[in-house]
């Protein structure tokens, strides 16, 4: 059985903005991650991806704000402990991140390989400059990025070399879980290929042991993980194994997201794209009952008051929503048929 | 590098081609003011006389040592020649003192105040804006609303209110000159005592104005700084605060670096108001009574040396800021 590196209990997280109102951007989201596995996280903009990628880091900042939950990262739980040691102890060496716009995630006037001597030097009390140069300049070159990198300042690179650059530091002390928020969004075809590509190649040479992968772009989840998670205001609505997500969800709102999907090896191009109709709800005021109801087509009186919780539906899967497996799965057979 | 040696030698040919432009203004400009400025200087020392061809020939004798009589372009010429060889001729308004001799007995007053006054200024300016933005709170809401309402004040009205609150009122300084009326200069402990309590006023009008500019500025940069995707970033990557704090300060500072350039460059001409209110014996007075004197050789002069020492500043930042900022290295470079 192979070891959990990240695992996530009933994690809940907000930010209070400048004018004091509490925004409930990640609700009691529980995951596991085990070494060699990937999980994708999916969902439309707005509900809470990168909130819950900033949380999982256990190192909170305003106008973030940790409400309840564990983290417990390669074995140990970092919810209790104090800010400054997560930063020392578990902070790029066990738990690593890849910003959303990592195109500005590097200092603008500081030379990439001063950056990676501070990095190195904030764990490593002993690392010299000559060590920590060689030590980035095999990293870079491990990872196919010339060394000349090393010496330039960000604003000297392409957007798709900063990427990358972002990539190869976030990986310089091989942590084991590695959290990329949408890292090839903005980049054209070619640097979106070169980042996934790069992402795999992490795993498969084991300078990181696990991956969160963050996405709007479905399909670019369906080659890359091994598992999906949906998220919707702030909640997971609905997990399980990559394949069957893609090809057999069950709740209402991953079957409208993964109707989008479009999986060019399967023949499936001319599936419609179908939007979801209606906005997220405010998660300043989230609703008491089932958080999706509003925009649920099967949506009954009772969905508005009761709190659904998440119910297994075997396989290691589990969705969010009141109605039985099997109804829903009817239901959709029925709309099939009618088309 | 020679994208760079181009982009420099452009600049250069930019900086000659203005400051051919600004010569020729400068001499042009105060030369078509109306008036005699020599018939004023011939009234001064012809005082008393009744001979009226006596006082003729002593004019047409002054006309011929200014040159005041000789067509525009044959004036030019020569200013242009003595102007090359450092002789900026006499002061009319000063006769018999030159004009190389007037500036700089003024020049140094100037630069004695100012060149303090606006270091000061720009660092307790910048470090009160870059507290504000990191500390946030009490202290931001203060320090705001007084800055903005410090650095809209006119130059002349802050030193009219420092003139009669602590001139006037409170008697604490004297109201004008750069030392006492009945001192010599000299090294003697009295009067540098009376140099340092003149000072004190025309610096501090200037300085609080600075201040008030420079803290609104660096607070904007270093809050849009702390909000910026790196520091994030860096936090994740477990760089201490004290350290993110470092990148932030020193990425908003670069661009008030080239405020704290050109307010060197201009200071000459920037805030020689508050010079004129404290009638301090720096280049604004100076210039003033010039201009009151129609005193053609030395307004050219002041407003050269205004001119050049602007010239100067924005060319060196232009220059220099490249290496300083690789933002904007990369930008120069496209
Ligand atoms: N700094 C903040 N202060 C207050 N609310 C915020 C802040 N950042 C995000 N939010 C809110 O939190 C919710 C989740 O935002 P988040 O950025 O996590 O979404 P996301 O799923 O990553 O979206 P996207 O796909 O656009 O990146 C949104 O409703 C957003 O408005
Ligand atoms: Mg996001």
């Amino acid at each position: 059985m192979a070891n959990t590196m990240l695992e996530v209990k009933e994690l809940s997280t907000k930010y209070i903005t400048r004018f004091r109102e509490d925004v409930y951007a990640v609700d009691r989201v529980s995951l596991a991650v085990k070494e060699g596995r990937s999980l994708g996280i999916a969902g439309e903009s707005g509900c809470g991806k990168s909130t819950l990628a900033l949380s999982l880091m256990g190192y909170y900042f305003p106008p973030l704000h940790y409400t309840s939950g564990e983290i417990i990262i390669n074995g140990k739980n970092i919810s209790g402990m104090k800010p400054d040691d997560v930063r020392k102890s578990i902070l790029g060496r066990e738990i690593a991140y890849i910003p959303q716009a990592a195109m500005n995630a590097l200092n603008p006037t500081r030379k990439i390989i001063h950056f990676i001597e501070d990095v190195i030097m904030e764990h490593e009390v002993y690392a010299t400059k000559k060590d920590i140069y060689e030590r980035a300049k095999k990293l870079f070159e491990t990872l196919g990025l010339p060394a000349e990198v090393l010496q330039k300042y960000p604003v000297e690179l392409s957007g798709g070399m900063k990427q990358r650059t972002v990539i190869a530091i976030s990986v310089l002390l091989l942590p084991k879980v590695l959290i990329a928020d949408e890292p090839s969004s903005a980049l054209d075809v070619t640097s979106q290929k070169m980042v996934i590509k790069m992402l795999r190649h992490l795993m498969e040479a084991g300078m990181i042991s696990s991956m969160i992968f963050i996405t709007h772009e479905l399909p670019l989840l369906y080659n890359v993980v091994d598992d999906i998670m949906v998220m919707y205001a702030g909640q997971i609505v609905e997990t399980g194994a990559s394949r069957e997500m893609v090809f057999d969800p069950i709740h209402p709102y991953s079957k409208g997201l993964m109707g989008s999907i479009i999986v060019p090896e399967q023949g499936l191009r001319d599936v419609k794209l179908t939007a979801i109709p209606g906005v997220p709800p405010n998660l300043k005021k989230p609703p008491a009952g089932c958080r999706f109801a509003e925009r649920c087509r099967f949506v009954r009186p009772e969905c508005l008051v009761t709190n659904v919780s998440l119910r297994q539906a075997g396989d290691g899967r589990a969705y969010r929503c009141i109605l039985p497996e099997a109804e829903l799965r009817e239901a959709y057979a029925r709309e099939e048929h009618k088309k | 590098m020679k994208g760079y040696l181009r982009y420099f030698l452009n600049k250069l040919g930019w900086f000659a081609i203005t400051f051919v432009f600004a010569f020729l203004l400068n001499f042009i400009l105060p030369r078509l003011m109306p008036g005699d400025p020599v018939a004023a200087i011939v009234a001064r020392f012809a005082q008393g006389m009744s001979n009226s061809t006596g006082v003729q020939a002593i004019y047409e004798q002054y006309v011929e040592l200014f040159g005041t009589n000789k067509p525009m372009w044959e004036q030019f010429v020569i200013y242009l020649q003595n102007v090359a060889k450092g002789d900026f001729g006499f002061s009319f308004s000063q006769y018999p003192r030159t004009v190389a001799d007037v500036l700089k007995a003024s020049l140094w007053w100037t630069i004695a105040l100012q060149f303090p006054a606006i270091i000061v200024g720009w660092l307790i300016g910048n470090t009160l804006g870059a507290l504000a933005a990191y500390l946030k709170g009490g202290f931001d809401k203060v320090l705001m609303p007084l800055s903005i309402f410090v650095s809209n004040f006119p130059p002349f009205g802050m030193a009219v209110i420092f003139m009669v609150v602590f001139g006037v009122n409170l008697k604490w300084f004297p109201t004008s000159g750069g030392y006492g009326f009945d001192l010599i200069p000299s090294f003697s402990w009295q009067f540098i005592q009376s140099v340092i309590i003149h000072y004190q006023m025309p610096f501090w009008s200037i300085v609080i104005i600075a201040i008030g500019g420079q803290a609104i500025g660096m607070r904007s940069m270093a809050i849009y700084e702390l909000n910026a995707d790196y520091v994030k970033y860096s936090r994740f990557m477990g760089i201490k605060d004290s350290k993110i704090v470092g990148y932030v300060f020193r990425n908003a500072m670069l661009p008030q670096i080239t405020g704290l350039a050109l307010s060197i460059g201009t200071m000459v001409g920037g805030a020689l108001v508050a010079e004129i209110v404290f009638s301090y014996p720096g280049l604004g007075t100076t210039l003033l009574r010039a201009v009151l004197g129609q005193d053609y050789p030395l307004i050219s002069a002041s407003t050269l040396i205004i001119t050049v020492m602007v010239l100067f500043a924005n060319f060196i930042i232009e220059i220099l800021y490249g290496f300083i900022d690789p933002r904007i290295k990369a930008v120069q470079a496209d």
